[in-house]
């Protein structure tokens, strides 16, 4: 295992975004408004170039300064859960534009798809995305370069006091 | 309109149904995990319900929900009930072998240690009192 520098990753962030992620799709689905969903894209795409969680603002700003979620501070590399959002954005892009041409059935599916994979993460604390990520490190795929937290499986949650 | 709409409600509906029963296969699979791995942890048995809890030092949830819930519950059943803690940084060989993917993470045990129930994240007091009560 290489040397790395793990940062100061808060999972509550995540969660929010995950929780919005997975809400809002299941909104659009139930309306059939394929808008709604290019809007979740439009913020995680958003969310992918900033570097943060694409709902992440709504925890920041509300929810954790009312302390209606308590920040939960993890030691982790933020890189896996970047390049899952941008996954989750390239499928709900692909599942607007789907929708948009009429392709209810690959559209729906894709979109469902990322509200398994949000749901699988914010309930199950795994992330598909980072093992995705963490595979491809392995590979030796260029800028994939972290390994997972010491102890930690690849994209499950990392154990608190984790070290690189 | 309105048809169309419940059609797609249902549909909603039927799909989260799946996840959920997934979910469930998941921990019933966890469960009988635990099931062969009881006899190393707990040797012998104590005869009375035990919680196998699984935390870290620095698991913030774990201090502020968990832990007190864990001791009310003590308080409350006294020496009925049997708490196993485990700090998943000191032995990540048993957080393995159980299945342990975050903390906290409780495993419910009846009095004959089989594993009957496993919360993933946070169990509240009124949830751990109503498993023990049906184990």
């Amino acid at each position: 295992m290489t040397s790395q520098t793990l940062q100061k990753v808060d999972h509550s962030a995540l969660k929010t975004n995950q929780l919005f992620i997975i809400f809002l799709n299941i909104l659009a689905f139930i309306l059939n408004q394929p808008i709604l969903t290019a809007f979740v894209a439009f913020v995680m795409g958003i969310g992918a170039v900033l570097k943060t969680p694409g709902f992440g603002f709504i925890y920041k700003s509300i929810l954790k300064p009312r302390g209606w979620m308590k920040p939960d501070v993890l030691n982790d590399n933020p890189e896996p859960h970047r390049f899952s959002q941008i996954i989750g954005f390239a499928f709900l892009l692909a599942g607007s534009i789907a929708l948009f041409l009429g392709s209810a059935g690959l559209g729906w599916t894709l979109v469902w798809i990322v509200i398994a994979l949000a749901s699988l993460n914010a309930f199950g604390g795994f992330c598909v995305g980072c093992a995705v990520y963490y595979w491809l490190a392995r590979l030796g795929v260029p800028s994939f370069g972290k390994q997972p937290p010491a102890g930690t499986t690849p994209g499950a949650k990392p154990k608190a006091g984790a070290t690189a | 309109m309105s048809s169309e709409l419940l059609l797609r409600f249902a549909w909603a509906v039927g799909i989260i149904f799946l996840g959920v029963s997934a979910y469930w296969l998941a921990n019933q699979f966890l469960l009988s995990r635990a099931k062969n791995n009881v006899s190393s942890l707990l040797h012998p048995l104590p005869n009375k319900p035990v919680i196998v809890y699984f935390t870290t030092p620095d698991c913030a949830p774990c201090k502020t929900v968990q832990r007190p819930a864990l001791e009310k519950l003590t308080k409350l059943l006294g020496e009925k009930l049997h708490v196993v803690e485990i700090d998943a940084t000191e032995r990540p060989d048993l957080a393995k072998t159980w299945g342990v993917m975050s903390v906290p993470t409780t495993f419910l045990l009846n009095a004959r240690g089989e594993a009957r129930y496993v919360n993933n994240g946070v169990a509240r007091v009124e949830k751990l009192m109503e498993q023990i009560q049906t184990l």
